[in-house]
């Protein structure tokens, strides 16, 4: 996570970062409790400060940047405006659209929203002095700061938003969007696209449900539905490495195609087009149930899996040969050949995985929803996308990781938490994720300009 | 004495040179034959006969009229989508379907406050605001270098939400000059004047050195920087051409459903890209054209019209759905075939392809047109039974419903079929000079030959059949039916 050169701070400068950091987290806490915000509120958002605080000031000291407009040479000041441009127009039009908030809406300017204000600056500062030092892992950097950013302003705004409820709720869901991103990660680390998804997993929910209907035992009916989804990912990867380029479009062609037989099979014989009915056993509504419980400790196993999941596919992607070589033929494809590394096989394995993860994500949406719907997994079609492109993944294959992909889904999980919080619908929440996925990606993903690609 | 011969000799040896340089021009014209171009004329004449023998009633004035009331607002989606994705970098542009709804929506809204009323305004409406967005597409692209694809899928995200909080829920006018538009009772409506406006637009758009600067830069951006080319300035060209497509695409979006609908647009982005991708083009950028993307998206059409004339019941959306994936994942298995035939066949011309297969079709089409004594119980059957509602959940099905064919069409129907099949043939007879005149200088006539055999033949059985020519055959038809 450190850039090659780490700036070396002497120590009264460290000592100085320290206290001020302290001073900074005081002020955050006294006025907590002026609030009278409960005690686990003003202790997340205090550590979130500080460490926000002095991780930055590690930083950004070393590559001490002139900050604008404290020098008085006017032709200083003229160099200064030429070289920061940018983000001084921002910064005015961010002041110019709080003023505006704080005249139009009545009781806008608290001690909160300022404070939300600061923060959003320290980001948009931070990431624009200190981002540029990282070269590997610029992506994840900014998308830990702006989660810390967001936790810490949800928590001073939203009662209740560092509550262990919502933050458990937070984490189930995140852990299904987490689960379904699996397999569309490794497809870009690729190069590919996977918009099967959606239709795996509403397959697998509906088909689960009408495998235990028949009077299969439970764990059969589990263990049918992940072949088998497993089986529709193969299938998918050999037609989808046939026609690379497509790979959009063929995925969607299979998903169609699955989706549609799925209902087929399911609803001949009764009157419920799309949907079925049945009991889920108890064990998978325990899995991914609010109230469930993992070996006596109160919160979903479905968390635990994901932990899991996450913590083998980044380590195992790091230090594994199966995982340098993913990384080699997206990278290259050409030159992973040459060292004879089949790039079929890993097309083929990485649209397997994506087709178990996509069914198991639909077998635990049945134990949350305890009913089979076909659509239960369309808002997942551009989400894992989504949550891929904001984490940092390249798209284009050969960037990136499993670990990127998980901050991305807790970064979007976060800020939907954050936005139903602040009382927006659906829709709004909707119109905001894609208003800022730009931005975000902007920070970290911009390709060079063509002339030194030449 | 010997120069009259010499003259006269004179002409064969000309074409002589001419064909001893024919593998030169050839070379020069292989650029122009698109072997991609051979997997969707395939598709549409066996997907025409077959919907043709299934239900006849597809060819009729009000079939063709519905057909294109239905098809066009997905064939204008489709070239919005092949302007940018023959701009290269990967430029699928996911938000093209909730583009679409943002103006139908923000349109009818507009429309429900009184503002916008005089056509022009509401064509310049759309028009502008589709323009505008992908402006605004183009300038994120070119300054902020983001992929394209990133910036698409956050206009997705963004435009079909803000559609939500505009409108919520289906409803509103469309105003009243529009309303006979959606009809879909005879060919000639605006819709189908607005189709040809379009689809002329982007072939005259083929002409100019700017078409050929974007498909350059479409190919190999590189190339096309180093070679001079303004790529900023025809990379927003390119945008501005496919926000002009999405403006109309949304007024015959809104001619068809008469209202706003502020959810549809997960189905037009899928069913566009899967239109264009069935028409030939390569997602990869370079290759795309007008043909193409129109003969995919009315694939698209006959694949919905083909199985709306089975009757599966509850499953009948379900079953769309399959056939829809099976038929695009084989159509796009069997593009893997084109190297192949490219290898033995060297010049391989999609017009003179369509040709030969539209004078099959067109034989298909008279078979059921006049010789199905069947053809006519099974209109009625049609018109006693009427077709299976779709289930609007299956919203990508939505769009390309069909309607029931009443007893006054099947009427004018068969007034309508004889003049329709004339024209065909006046425009296959157009069709065969053209082929026959671009080779002329060729070395080899012979499918041309083979063309003329083929409709004399097709003529001479029609003729067999119905000595009194096409005049009387209609009438015959005509009691055939009562």
């Amino acid at each position: 996570m450190t850039p090659p050169s780490t700036p070396q701070l002497s120590l009264p400068a460290r000592i100085v970062g320290l206290a001020a950091g302290l001073i900074l987290t005081a002020i955050g806490v006294i006025y907590g409790f002026v609030q009278g915000s409960s005690v686990q509120v003003v202790i997340l958002a205090g550590i979130a400060t500080l460490a926000a605080f002095v991780w930055g000031w590690r930083f950004v000291l070393g590559q001490f940047v002139p900050e604008p407009g404290t020098e008085g040479e006017p032709g200083e000041l003229r160099g200064v405006w030429r070289r920061f441009r940018g983000p001084l127009i921002g910064l005015a039009l961010i002041l110019l659209a709080f003023l505006v908030l704080s005249l139009t809406v009545d009781g806008f300017l608290n001690v909160w929203n300022v404070l939300s204000l600061l923060i959003l600056l320290a980001i948009l500062v931070l990431t624009r002095t200190i981002g540029r030092h990282f070269e590997e892992n610029r992506s994840a950097f900014i998308g830990i700061m702006v989660l810390a950013g967001l936790f810490s302003v949800g928590s001073m705004n939203i009662d209740g938003f560092a509550s262990t409820m919502n933050i458990k709720s937070m984490l189930l869901f995140a852990s299904f969007l987490g689960i379904a991103s699996v397999g569309q990660t490794l497809v870009a680390l690729l190069g590919g696209l996977d918009l099967s998804i959606p239709f795996i997993i509403g397959a697998a929910n509906v088909g689960l449900l009408y495998l235990i209907g028949l009077g299969v035992p439970p764990w059969l009916a589990t263990i049918i539905v992940l072949a088998v989804g497993t089986l529709l990912g193969v299938v998918n990867g050999f037609l989808s490495f046939r026609l690379q380029g497509q790979a959009l479009i063929v995925t969607l062609g299979t998903g169609f195609a699955i989706s549609g037989g799925v209902q087929i099979v399911t609803s001949i014989g009764t009157a419920y087009g799309g949907n079925v009915f049945g009991t889920v056993p108890a064990w998978l509504t325990n899995l991914s149930a609010m109230n469930g419980s993992t070996l006596g400790l109160p919160f979903p196993p479905t968390i635990a899996i994901w932990a899991v999941i996450a913590l083998i596919l980044i380590v195992g992607m790091r230090i594994t040969l199966y995982g340098r070589y993913l990384y080699a033929v997206g990278v290259n494809r050409t030159s992973s050949k040459r060292v004879r590394i089949s790039e079929l096989r890993y097309w083929v394995m990485m649209y397997a995985v994506s087709g178990f993860f996509a069914a198991m994500t639909g077998s635990l949406l049945l134990g949350w929803s305890g009913g089979g719907f076909i659509g239960v997994g369309d808002q997942y079609l551009f989400l894992t996308l989504a949550a891929v492109v904001v984490g940092g993944t390249s798209l284009l294959g050969g960037q990136g990781g499993y670990g990127f992909t998980v901050i991305g889904v807790l970064v979007l999980q976060v800020l939907s938490s954050f936005l139903i919080g602040i009382g927006l619908d659906f829709q709004w929440q909707q119109f905001i994720f894609g208003l800022l996925i730009v931005p975000m990606v902007a920070l970290y993903a911009r390709s060079p300009h063509i002339r030194t690609q030449i | 004495m010997s120069r009259p011969e010499q003259i006269g000799t004179g002409v064969p040896a000309v074409s002589l040179q001419v064909s001893a340089s024919a593998p030169a021009t050839q070379a020069a014209l292989g650029g122009r034959s698109n072997p991609f171009l051979l997997m969707p004329i395939t598709l549409f004449f066996l997907l025409l006969s077959f919907d043709v023998l299934r239900a006849p009633t597809l060819i009729t004035s009000a079939g063709i009229g519905s057909a294109i009331i239905v098809a066009t607002p997905l064939v204008l989606a489709t070239y919005a989508l092949m302007a940018v994705v023959i701009a290269g970098r990967g430029t699928v542009d996911l938000s093209v379907g909730p583009l679409i709804g943002f103006i139908n929506v923000t349109m009818i809204q507009l429309h429900g406050a009184g503002v916008l009323n005089n056509p022009f305004a509401v064509i310049g409406y759309a028009v502008f605001i589709g323009a505008l967005y992908q402006f605004l597409f183009a300038l994120i692209v070119i300054y902020v270098r983001v992929q394209p694809i990133i910036v698409s899928l956050s206009g997705y995200l963004a435009m079909s939400g803000i559609n939500l909080v505009i409108l919520p829920r289906p409803g509103g006018m469309a105003p009243d000059w529009m309303a006979s538009w959606g009809l879909g009772t005879t060919i000639f409506s605006p819709v189908l004047l607005i189709l040809l406006l379009a689809s002329l637009a982007w072939i005259l758009f083929t002409q100019t050195a700017f078409y050929t600067h974007l498909r350059l830069m479409g190919s190999d951006e590189r190339a096309a920087y180093t070679s001079g080319v303004p790529i900023y300035l025809v990379r927003i060209g390119a945008h501005l051409i496919s926000g002009c497509y999405a403006g109309l695409a949304s007024i015959c979006f809104t001619a068809l459903i008469s209202s706003g609908d502020p959810s549809q647009g997960t189905t037009y982005t899928l069913i566009a890209v899967t239109a264009l991708v069935l028409g030939g083009a390569s997602l990869a950028g370079g290759r795309g054209g007008v043909f193409g993307s129109f003969l995919g998206a009315v694939n698209l059409y006959l694949i919905t019209y083909g199985l709306a004339t089975f009757s599966f019941g509850s499953v009948q959306s379900f079953v769309t759905s399959l056939a829809y994936g099976t038929i695009l994942v084989l159509s796009l298995l069997l593009t893997l075939l084109i190297p192949f035939i490219q290898r033995h066949v060297r010049n391989f011309s999609p017009l003179l392809y369509f040709v030969v297969l539209s004078v099959v079709a067109l034989g298909v089409i008279l078979h059921a047109g006049y010789d199905y004594d069947t053809a006519a119980s099974a209109a009625q059957a049609l018109a006693a039974h009427p077709l299976p509602p779709i289930d609007p959940g299956r919203l990508y099905v939505g769009p390309l419903e069909v309607s029931a064919p009443s007893a006054a069409e099947a009427a004018l129907r068969s007034v309508a079929a004889p003049i329709v099949s004339g024209l065909l043939l006046l425009v296959v007879l157009a069709v065969f000079l053209r082929v026959a005149i671009t080779h002329s200088g060729r070395r080899s006539i012979a499918p041309a030959v083979a063309v003329v055999v083929v409709a004399t033949v097709l003529l001479g059985a029609f003729m067999i059949r119905h000595p009194e020519g096409f005049g009387a055959a209609a009438p015959a038809a005509e009691e055939g039916s009562r």
